[in-house]
C-alpha cells in the first residue's frame, strides 16, 4: 500500500472514531433521559443531583466555624506540589519546588524528616502502606524511594534506597498499591503509566505507550481503586480519564470522554465503583467505571472571569462531600450528591494566600491537609456542631 | 558556454548551476509510521464498537445514581454531623475559641494539650478515652496555636479540681495543665483538721491545714 493510500485511510479511519464517539455519547445520553429524572435541559449536567433532589434529600450546610484551619505546617521555602497521608499513623509527607520532601508528625506539626533530593525539580510524593518509605518523582523521569529508617550519610542527607529508572518523559504521579510497600504506580509524560516491583527496581507492566493503545498525551494523575487494587485510573493531557486492570496491559478497560481540557487529578470515591476527576476546563466529574456513564458534573460559574482550573480533588470517607482545589486558590467542599458548593476553604479565616496544588484526606477521614505555592501545607478538622436540615 | 570572440555575436547567458535531485529513495520510516497510525486507530474502532454494543446492555442511569445515594446515606462522615449532636469542643479549643460545655469535664479532650488531635469519639465526651492521651510529647509545641500547650505531663484524668471555677480565671481544661493552680483558693478553717474534707490535688498545693489548732501536715489522711 502507498504513503498516499495509508494517509487515505487514515483520514477515514479517524472520520469512523469521530462518528463512534457521538454515537456512543449519544446513546449514553438517551440512557439518562429514559429515566425521565433529568432536572434540566441539560441533564448530562445534573444528573445525580436531579435523582438526589427528587428524592428529596437535604444539603449539607456548614457554618464559619464548622471546618477550620487547625494546623499550620511551616517549612518549605518553595511552593508545595504534593502530598500524601500515611495510612497508619497521622503523618504527612510534601514535596516542595524547594527541593525538599518534609515528613511531618501532623499532631504536633513537627518535622520528622526533611529530605534533601537528588533532583530538585520533584512533582509528586507516596507514602507508603507501612510508612516505612517514601517516594517522589518528577523532571529527572526517575521515582525514587527513601527509607525512613534509613541511617543518614555524610552530609546528613538520607540516601535513595531505591531509583525506578525507565520512564521516557517526566513522573508526574506516584502512588504505592495498597498493603503492598513493593509495587507502585507512576504516570508520565511519556504517555504511559508503569507497575513496578521496587525490590527489584524494574517494570513489571507498561500501560499505554508506543505500541499499546493507551493516553495519546501526557498522562498527568493515577489513582488505585481502594477496594479492587488490580484497578486504576489515569487522566491525561488528551482529556481523557482511562480504567486499567494491572493484569491487561494491552488496553485500557474503558476510556471516559467528556472533559475539554488537560485531566489534572482523579480519585476513586470510596465505594470504589466510581471516580472523580478534575481538569483544566473548571468542572470537576464523576464517573461510573463498570459502564462509563457521568454521572454528574461539578461547575461553579465565574461571569467573565478567566475560568480558574481545578489542581486537586480528594472525596470525603462517606462521599458526601468532594474537596476541590482550584488554581485562583479556591478550595470548594461541594456536596456530592446536590453538586452545589457547601464551602469555601479559599475565603475562611487563616486559608492559603496562593494556589491549592494538592490536598488529601487522612485515613480515617477526620482531617484534611492543603498544600499551596504559598509554601504552607494547613490541617482542617471538624470544628463545631452542624445540622442537615 | 563560453561567449564568442570578436565581431558581433549573441552571449548566452550563463545558466545558474543546477545540481540534481536526489535520486527518490523510498520513505520505508514515514510509510511504517503512517501504518501503526492507522492500525492504532482501527483498533480503536474496534474498541469503540465493542462499547457501542455494550451500552445496549446497560440499566438505566438512575439505578446507579441510587447506588451513590444509598452508599453515602448509609456511611457516617467525621466531617459532617447529625443533627443535634455536639462536638466536645476540642477543635473550638484548638482554633482560639473556649470550650464551656459542662458535658466535656471528663473528656480527655478537654485537657488543652494539642497533641491530641484526633478525638473522634468526641460525639458524646464521656466515651473518650483519657488514658490515650499521650501529652508527653507536648514539649514540641512552639507554634503560636498552640497557647495552652506548654505542659510537660499532662495528667488528664486526675484533675478533681471542684474549685476550680472559682480560683481559676481560664476555663477549666486549662486549669488541668497546673498552669492555673487552684491553690490561691484559701482553705476554710477547721476545727478538726483530721475530719477536713477538702482535698487539694494540685501538686502546688503545700497541703497545710490552717486551721490555729492542727499541727498535721496534711489534711488529707492519704499524704
Amino acid at each position: 500500500m502507498s504513503v498516499a493510500e495509508l494517509k487515505e485511510r487514515h483520514a477515514a479511519a479517524i472520520e469512523a472514531v469521530n462518528d463512534l464517539r457521538e454515537r456512543l455519547k449519544q446513546r449514553r445520553q438517551q440512557l439518562l433521559d429514559a429515566d425521565g429524572h433529568k432536572l434540566h435541559s441539560f441533564s448530562l449536567l445534573y444528573y445525580l443531583a436531579g435523582y438526589a433532589r427528587s428524592l428529596g434529600r437535604s444539603q449539607v450546610t456548614f457554618g464559619p466555624t464548622d471546618l477550620v484551619c487547625c494546623r499550620t505546617l511551616q517549612g518549605h521555602t518553595g511552593k508545595v506540589y504534593s502530598l500524601d497521608w500515611t495510612p497508619e499513623r497521622d503523618r504527612i509527607v510534601s514535596a516542595s519546588q524547594d527541593g525538599r520532601l518534609i515528613v511531618w508528625n501532623a499532631q504536633t506539626s513537627q518535622k520528622t524528616h526533611a529530605i534533601k533530593l537528588p533532583c530538585a525539580w520533584v512533582m509528586t510524593c507516596a507514602f507508603s502502606p507501612t510508612g516505612q518509605s517514601v517516594a517522589c518523582g518528577g523532571l529527572d523521569g526517575m521515582c525514587s524511594i527513601f527509607n525512613l529508617n534509613s541511617a543518614t550519610d555524610r552530609d546528613g542527607n538520607l540516601p535513595v534506597s531505591v531509583t525506578l529508572n525507565g520512564h521516557k518523559g517526566y513522573v508526574s504521579c506516584c502512588q504505592y498499591v495498597p498493603d503492598e510497600d513493593i509495587h507502585i504506580i507512576t504516570s508520565s509524560g511519556d504517555q504511559t503509566c508503569v507497575l513496578w516491583d521496587i525490590t527489584t527496581g524494574l517494570r513489571t507492566t507498561v500501560f499505554g505507550g508506543e505500541f499499546q493503545s493507551g493516553h495519546t498525551a501526557d498522562v498527568l494523575s493515577v489513582s488505585i481503586n481502594g477496594t479492587n487494587s488490580r484497578v486504576f485510573v489515569s487522566g491525561s493531557c488528551d482529556g481523557t480519564a482511562r480504567l486499567w486492570d494491572t493484569r491487561v496491559a494491552s488496553r485500557a478497560m474503558r476510556t471516559f470522554q467528556g472533559h475539554e481540557g488537560d485531566v489534572n487529578t482523579l480519585k476513586f470515591f470510596p465505594d470504589g465503583n466510581r471516580f472523580g476527576t478534575g481538569s483544566d476546563d473548571g468542572t470537576c466529574r464523576l464517573f461510573d467505571i463498570r459502564n462509563g456513564h457521568q454521572l454528574q458534573v461539578y461547575y461553579q460559574q465565574h461571569g467573565d472571569k478567566e475560568v480558574p482550573l481545578v489542581t486537586s480533588i480528594a472525596f470525603s470517607i462517606s462521599g458526601r462531600l468532594l474537596f476541590a482545589g482550584y488554581s485562583n486558590g479556591d478550595c470548594y467542599v461541594w456536596d456530592t450528591l446536590l453538586a452545589r458548593v457547601v464551602l469555601n476553604l479559599g475565603s475562611v479565616k487563616n486559608s492559603h494566600e496562593n494556589r491549592i496544588s494538592c490536598l488529601g484526606l487522612s485515613a480515617d477521614g477526620s482531617s484534611l491537609c492543603t498544600g499551596s505555592w504559598d509554601t504552607n501545607l494547613k490541617i482542617w478538622a471538624f470544628g463545631g456542631h452542624r445540622k442537615v436540615i | 558556454m563560453a561567449a564568442r570572440s570578436g565581431g558581433s555575436s549573441f552571449v548566452q547567458p550563463l545558466h545558474p548551476p543546477s545540481p540534481k535531485s536526489p535520486p527518490k529513495y523510498p520513505d520505508l520510516y514515514g510509510k511504517r509510521r503512517e501504518r501503526a497510525k492507522v492500525q492504532m486507530l482501527e483498533r480503536e474502532i474496534s474498541f469503540l464498537e465493542e462499547e457501542l454494543k455494550s451500552v445496549e446492555g446497560f440499566q438505566p442511569a438512575s439505578r446507579y445514581c441510587k447506588e451513590v445515594t444509598d452508599f453515602v446515606m448509609a456511611n457516617s462522615d467525621p466531617l459532617i454531623q447529625l443533627k443535634n449532636q455536639k462536638s466536645c469542643g476540642f477543635w473550638k479549643w484548638l482554633c482560639g475559641l473556649p470550650c464551656f460545655n459542662m458535658a466535656c469535664t471528663s473528656c480527655c479532650c478537654n485537657s488543652g494539650c494539642c497533641c491530641y488531635l484526633k478525638c473522634p469519639e468526641c460525639w458524646k465526651c464521656s466515651l473518650c478515652d483519657c488514658s490515650l492521651c499521650n501529652c508527653m510529647s507536648c514539649k514540641c509545641c512552639t507554634s503560636s496555636d498552640c497557647i495552652a500547650c506548654k505542659c510537660s505531663s499532662c495528667d488528664c484524668s486526675s484533675c478533681n479540681c471542684g474549685s476550680c471555677f472559682s480560683c481559676c480565671k481560664v476555663p477549666k481544661w486549662q486549669c488541668c495543665c497546673r498552669k492555673m493552680c487552684c491553690c490561691n483558693f484559701q482553705p476554710p478553717s477547721c476545727t478538726n483538721c483530721c475530719s477536713c474534707k477538702w482535698k487539694c490535688y494540685c501538686p502546688k498545693c503545700p497541703k497545710l491545714c490552717n486551721c490555729f489548732s492542727c499541727t498535721k501536715t496534711c489534711c488529707n489522711p492519704c499524704c
